[in-house]
C-alpha cells in the first residue's frame, strides 16, 4: 500500500485556513467571546446565594416545590465547596454553546427533514463530529481562535451539535404524514405547515435533542478546561493533574449538581412549551385529584415576582457591594494596570513559580492574569500571542518538541532552576533494584511495564529510543502510554499494596516528598544530562515590557525555596495559591525586591 | 355543467414518468413498466362528477384510488391529463392559485381522522377557515356551527384524544364542512370505524348531503358502502378504471370477471331496487287495490316483506301514486336465486293448487 499523505494534506489545509481566513476566526471569536463574557457577568453578579434562589425558583415553578428546594442545596452545596465562580463560568459555557448550537442544529435539522440530500450529506458529516476525539480538533481550534473560552465553546458545540440536528430532523419526520397531508389539503403553505403543524408536534422531540446537547456540552466542560476553559473543567483538570482527588471529587460533583439542575429544568420547559406536553400535563393532573405539598408549583406570576425580586436585590448588592478594589499606588507602581497573562501547566514547581510571580507582578501595579492549560495549549497559545509568560518550561528535553515547532514565535528568558533530572523510579521497597542494570530480568517482577506518561513528553522518547535499547531492556518490558495522572495514580495503587512498580518520573517531583522513591541509577547516563527549568514569553515580549523581562530573566530558586513555596501551598489548600505565596513571602522577607528590583 | 372532471390522467412514480406515459398509451402493460422500476399508480382515468353527486371510486389496496384522489385537489401533480373544476384546469395552476383553490373549494376527510393533537376539537374545526385567514371570532362561530351539524355540540373545548373514533371522524367532517367548500373528498373515511359506527356515518353523510348538496368524491375498499353511498361508481383495478356506472349496472352488469367476482359478496337485495325487479302490469287494473305498495327506490329486500304481506304481485308506484309496474313473487325469487331464465311448464300439466298437493 502507498502511504497516503493524508495528514499533510489536513496539516496544510489548517495552514492555509489560518492564514487566509483569519479575519473569519477573529470574527467568530469575537462573537462568542462576546457572548459568553456577558452571559458571565450577568451569572457571576449576584451573590451566589440570591443567585441560587432564583435557580430554586426557576426549578419550583416549573416542577414543583422538592425540586426548589434540591436544587437551592445543591448550588448551596457548589457555593460551599468554594467552586461558585467556577460553576458560574461553566454554566456561561454550556449555556453558550447550547445557545449556538440550538442556532445552527435546528434550521439545518428541518432543512434535513425536508431533503433527503441534504440528510445523506449531513448524517456522515455529524458522525465525524461526534466520533471525532476532541484533543484532535482542540489543537487547531486553539491555532484558529487562540487558547481561552472559545477553542472549549467551539469543540463543545462540535461534540454537542449531533444530537441536536439528528433530534430535530427526527421529530420532524415522525410527525404524522397524514397530518401534514391534512395541513397542505386545506392549503396551508409549506412555511406555516413547518410552523403551525410540523414544529409543534416535533417539539417534544427537539427538547429531547435540547437537553442532549447540554447534557453533552457540560461533559465536554473538562476537555475545554484544558485549553483554557477554566471553570469547573479547570478545576477537574488541575485535581487530575495532581491526583488530588478531593478537588476532584467536589468540582465533579458541582458539574453533577449543574447537569441534573439543566436536565430536570430543560425537561420540565420541554413539557411546558409544547402543546402536547401541556395536554399529557393537564391529563396526569386530572388523575391525580388531591395536590401535595412537595408537588406544589406556584402560579407564573408568583414565579416572574419572585425570580424579580430576587434579580433586584441581587442586583442592589452589586451596586452597593462592588465598591472598587484599591489599587497599588505609590513609587511600587510601574506597571500602571497593563495586563500580562501568565499560563501555567498543572505542575507543582509551575504553579509555584506562576502565583509567586503573580503576586510580585501585581505588587509592581500590574494586573497578572493567570490561567491553567494542558502543555500543547500552552504552547500554542503562546506562539499565538494570547498568553505572555509561562515559567515552566522543561529544556532542552522534555518540551524539547514543543519548543522544536514554535521556537521561532518564542523568546527564552532563561533557566531559573535547574538542574532537573529525568529517570525511572521503583518504590524503595524494591530491595534488590537501585540500578537500570538491575530490571533486567525482572519484567516478570514488574508484570513487563514501565508505567510511562503521554506519548508526547520529551522523555518517553528517551525512554524508548534509548535508556531501553541500553540497557537490554527491549523486548522485556514494554512502555505503557498514558498521563501523568495516570502513571501517578497507578503509583499510588501499587505503593499502597506493596506491588513491585517502575515508573517514568523527574525531579523536582512531589511524588518523591510524599512516598519513599529510589531514583533508578543511570551509570551509562542515558538520560543525558537534565532539563532547566526555563522562562519563555511570546516573542516581542521583552521589547514591550522590558522590566518585566529583564526581572524574568534573572529569576532563579534554590530547592530550598522552592519546596518550601510548594510545601506551603500544599498546606495552604487548592484555590488559595495566591494567598500561600503572600505568607511565603512573609517568612521571605526581601525576595520581592530581590524578584523585581525597581 | 360538470363539477369535476376528470381528463386521461395518468399518475407515474419513478424514473422517466412521461416517457412511460407514452408507453401506456402504446398499450405496454403495468407489470412490464414495474420491471424498469417505474410504478403506473394511475392509468388513463377519465370520469366526470355533477354537482350534488355522490361519486365513490372503489378498489382494492394498491389499486391507485388513493392516488387518483389526491391528483384532484393538486397534492399529488398528474403525470399527464387534465383535472377540470368548474371548468378550471386545477394542473395549470401555480402552487399559490392551487393552494388558494384547495383552501376555498375543496376539502378532505382523511381515513385516519388527521386531527391535530395539539389542538382542541373547536380549533380543529376552524383550521380551514384559519388558513382562510377568516377572524377569530367568525371561524369560531362557522367551527362551530360544522360542530353542530356532525351532531358534536357541547364537545367544543375537548381534545381530540378525549374522543371515540366515530366522534373524531365526525370532527375530521365538520373541519371539512366548515370551509364551505363545494368538493368534499372523503380518502376511505369510514374504514377506520368498525361497523355498526360506519353505518352510523353512512346514513349520517346521505342525511346531511340531503341538506347540503355537496359534490363528494368517496374512496372505499368496501363494494356494500360503495353501493349505499354511491350516485355513480368507479371501480378500479391495477391503477385502470375498470368500470363506471351506477350501483345497478355493475350489479346488473359486471363488465368483466374481476368485477364480477367482487359482487359476489353483496347482498343484492339491499342494493337493488323495485325499479330494477319490476316489469310491466299483466293484468289490467293492477294496483288499484288498495293493498300495500312500494316505490321504485325501495329496496328488494323490503318488496320481499311487502310481497309475503300481498296475494298478488307487488304493485310499484312513483311519488304522485301513478303505477309504473308490477314485481311478481317469481322474480324476486328469481332475482334471490340469480335465476335469469323465465320459468319452465310443469310437465304433468293440470290444475295443481297448494291443497291438492296436501291430500295427495
Amino acid at each position: 500500500m502507498p502511504r497516503l499523505t493524508l495528514g499533510d494534506w489536513v496539516d496544510h489545509g489548517v495552514d492555509w485556513l489560518q492564514s487566509h481566513l483569519s479575519w473569519l476566526f477573529d470574527a467568530i471569536s469575537a462573537v462568542v467571546t462576546g457572548l459568553y463574557d456577558a452571559i458571565d457577568a450577568v451569572l457571576s453578579a449576584p451573590e451566589p446565594l440570591l443567585f441560587a434562589g432564583i435557580l430554586a425558583v426557576v426549578a419550583w415553578w416549573l416542577r414543583g416545590l422538592a425540586a426548589g428546594l434540591l436544587a437551592f442545596a445543591g448550588f448551596a452545596l457548589i457555593d460551599s465547596v468554594a467552586l461558585w465562580d467556577e460553576a458560574m463560568s461553566t454554566l456561561s459555557l454550556v449555556l453558550v454553546a447550547t445557545l449556538v448550537t440550538l442556532v445552527v442544529a435546528v434550521p439545518l435539522g428541518v432543512w434535513a427533514s425536508r431533503s433527503k440530500t441534504v440528510s445523506a450529506v449531513v448524517r456522515p458529516v455529524l458522525d465525524f463530529m461526534q466520533t471525532m476525539p476532541a484533543m484532535v480538533y482542540l489543537i487547531p481550534g486553539i491555532i484558529f481562535f487562540g487558547v481561552g473560552v472559545v477553542p472549549g465553546i467551539i469543540a463543545t458545540i462540535v461534540f454537542a451539535l449531533p444530537p441536536g440536528v439528528r433530534m430535530t430532523e427526527l421529530g420532524i419526520r415522525q410527525v404524522d404524514g397524514e397530518l401534514v397531508e391534512a395541513a397542505e389539503a386545506f392549503g396551508t403553505t409549506p412555511r406555516n405547515t413547518l410552523l403551525r403543524v410540523q414544529l409543534p408536534l416535533a417539539l417534544p422531540t427537539i427538547m429531547a435533542g435540547i437537553n442532549q446537547v447540554i447534557m453533552l456540552g457540560l461533559s465536554m466542560v473538562v476537555i475545554a478546561g484544558m485549553v483554557g476553559g477554566g471553570g469547573l473543567g479547570g478545576a477537574v483538570y488541575r485535581a487530575i493533574g495532581n491526583v488530588d482527588i478531593g478537588l476532584g471529587f467536589e468540582a465533579g460533583v458541582s458539574i453533577v449538581v449543574l447537569a441534573m439542575y439543566l436536565d430536570r429544568i430543560t425537561g420540565a420547559l420541554g413539557r411546558q412549551v409544547s402543546p402536547l406536553g401541556r395536554r399529557a400535563l393537564a391529563k396526569a393532573r386530572s388523575l391525580t385529584r388531591r395536590p401535595q405539598l412537595w408537588n406544589h408549583r406556584p402560579q407564573p406570576v408568583v414565579a416572574v415576582v419572585g425570580v424579580a425580586v430576587l434579580a433586584l436585590v441581587a442586583g442592589g448588592m452589586g451596586v452597593l457591594g462592588g465598591a472598587p478594589a484599591a489599587g497599588t499606588k505609590g513609587a511600587d507602581d510601574v506597571g500602571h494596570g497593563k495586563k500580562i497573562s501568565l499560563g501555567y501547566i498543572p505542575w507543582d514547581e509551575g504553579i509555584a513559580s506562576t502565583f509567586l510571580w503573580k503576586e510580585v507582578l501585581e505588587r509592581r501595579g500590574y494586573r497578572v492574569d493567570v490561567q491553567q492549560y494542558e502543555a500543547g495549549a500552552l504552547y500554542t497559545g503562546m506562539a499565538g500571542g494570547q498568553i505572555d509568560v509561562q515559567t515552566d518550561a522543561w529544556l532542552p528535553v522534555t518540551h524539547a518538541t514543543y519548543w522544536k515547532k514554535y521556537q521561532n514565535k518564542l523568546e527564552d528568558l532563561g533557566s531559573w532552576y535547574g538542574p532537573t533530572s529525568l529517570e525511572l523510579s521503583v518504590p524503595s521497597y524494591m530491595k534488590d533494584v537501585d540500578s537500570l542494570d538491575d530490571l533486567k530480568g525482572k519484567g516478570g517482577q514488574f508484570k513487563n511495564r514501565v508505567v510511562g506518561i503521554e506519548p508526547s513528553a520529551g522523555m518517553m522518547g528517551i525512554l524508548k529510543d534509548k535508556v531501553l535499547k541500553e540497557y537490554g531492556l527491549e523486548g522485556e518490558y514494554k512502555v505503557i502510554d498514558g498521563s501523568t495522572p495516570g502513571m501517578l495514580a497507578e503509583l499510588k495503587r501499587a505503593y499502597a499494596k506493596k506491588e513491585p512498580v517502575v515508573v517514568t518520573l523527574w525531579s523536582p517531583h512531589w511524588a518523591y516528598s510524599t512516598y519513599d522513591l529510589k531514583k533508578l541509577k543511570d551509570p551509562k547516563g542515558t538520560w543525558g544530562k537534565g532539563d532547566g527549568v526555563h522562562t519563555l514569553a511570546r516573542k516581542g515580549f521583552s521589547a514591550e515590557h522590558p522590566k518585566v523581562g529583564a526581572w524574568l530573566k534573572d529569576f532563579t530558586l534554590s530547592e530550598e525555596q522552592l519546596t518550601g513555596l510548594e510545601a506551603k501551598i500544599q498546606q495552604t489548600g487548592k484555590g488559595k495559591e495566591q494567598q500561600a505565596v503572600r505568607a511565603w513571602l512573609q517568612e521571605n522577607p526581601g525576595l520581592v525586591d530581590k524578584m523585581a528590583p525597581l | 355543467m360538470s363539477r369535476l372532471q376528470a381528463d386521461h390522467l395518468f399518475k407515474v412514480f419513478g424514473r422517466r414518468p412521461d416517457e412511460a406515459v407514452g408507453k401506456l398509451n402504446g398499450g405496454i402493460g403495468r407489470d412490464e413498466l414495474r420491471a424498469d422500476g417505474t410504478t403506473a399508480a394511475v392509468i388513463d382515468a377519465s370520469f366526470t362528477v355533477e354537482p350534488g353527486q355522490i361519486f365513490v371510486v372503489m378498489g382494492l389496496s394498491g389499486s391507485g384510488k388513493s392516488t387518483l384522489l389526491r391528483m384532484l385537489n393538486g397534492l399529488l401533480e398528474p403525470t399527464a391529463g387534465r383535472v377540470l373544476f368548474d371548468g378550471q384546469d386545477l394542473t395549470a395552476l401555480s402552487p399559490r392559485e392551487l393552494r388558494a383553490v384547495r383552501a376555498n373549494k375543496i376539502s378532505m376527510v382523511f381515513q385516519h381522522f388527521a386531527l391535530f393533537p395539539h389542538r382542541s376539537v373547536l380549533e380543529n374545526a376552524a383550521y380551514g377557515l384559519e388558513v382562510q385567514g377568516v377572524s377569530r371570532s367568525e371561524r369560531e362561530r362557522r367551527a362551530a356551527e360544522a360542530l353542530e351539524l356532525c351532531g358534536l355540540a357541547g364537545w367544543e373545548k375537548s381534545w381530540p384524544d378525549e374522543l371515540s373514533g366515530g366522534m373524531q371522524q365526525r370532527v375530521g367532517l365538520a373541519r371539512a364542512l366548515a370551509t364551505d367548500a363545494d368538493l368534499l373528498l372523503m380518502d376511505e373515511s369510514f374504514s377506520a370505524l368498525d361497523p355498526l359506527i360506519r353505518r352510523d356515518m353512512q346514513d349520517q353523510l346521505l342525511e346531511l348531503q340531503k341538506r347540503l348538496k355537496k359534490t363528494i368524491v368517496f374512496i372505499t375498499h368496501d363494494l356494500n358502502e360503495a353501493m349505499r353511498l354511491g350516485d355513480s361508481i368507479a371501480v378500479m383495478r391495477d391503477g385502470r378504471i375498470v368500470q363506471l356506472g351506477t350501483a345497478e349496472d355493475i350489479l346488473v352488469r359486471p363488465a368483466n370477471d374481476y368485477v364480477a367476482s367482487f359482487i359476489q359478496d353483496v347482498d343484492r337485495t339491499r342494493v337493488l331496487t323495485a325499479e330494477a325487479v319490476m316489469t310491466a302490469p299483466l293484468r289490467p287494473g293492477a294496483g288499484d287495490c288498495g293493498c300495500e305498495s312500494v316505490a321504485p327506490g325501495t329496496p328488494v329486500a323490503e318488496v320481499c316483506a311487502v310481497s309475503a304481506r300481498v296475494p298478488h304481485p307487488v304493485a310499484v308506484k312513483d311519488d304522485r301514486g301513478t303505477l309504473v309496474g308490477v314485481v311478481p313473487q317469481s322474480r324476486l325469487i328469481g332475482f334471490i336465486g340469480d335465476e335469469q331464465r323465465p320459468p319452465t311448464a310443469c310437465d304433468r300439466p293440470g290444475p295443481q293448487t297448494e291443497k291438492e298437493v296436501a291430500h295427495a
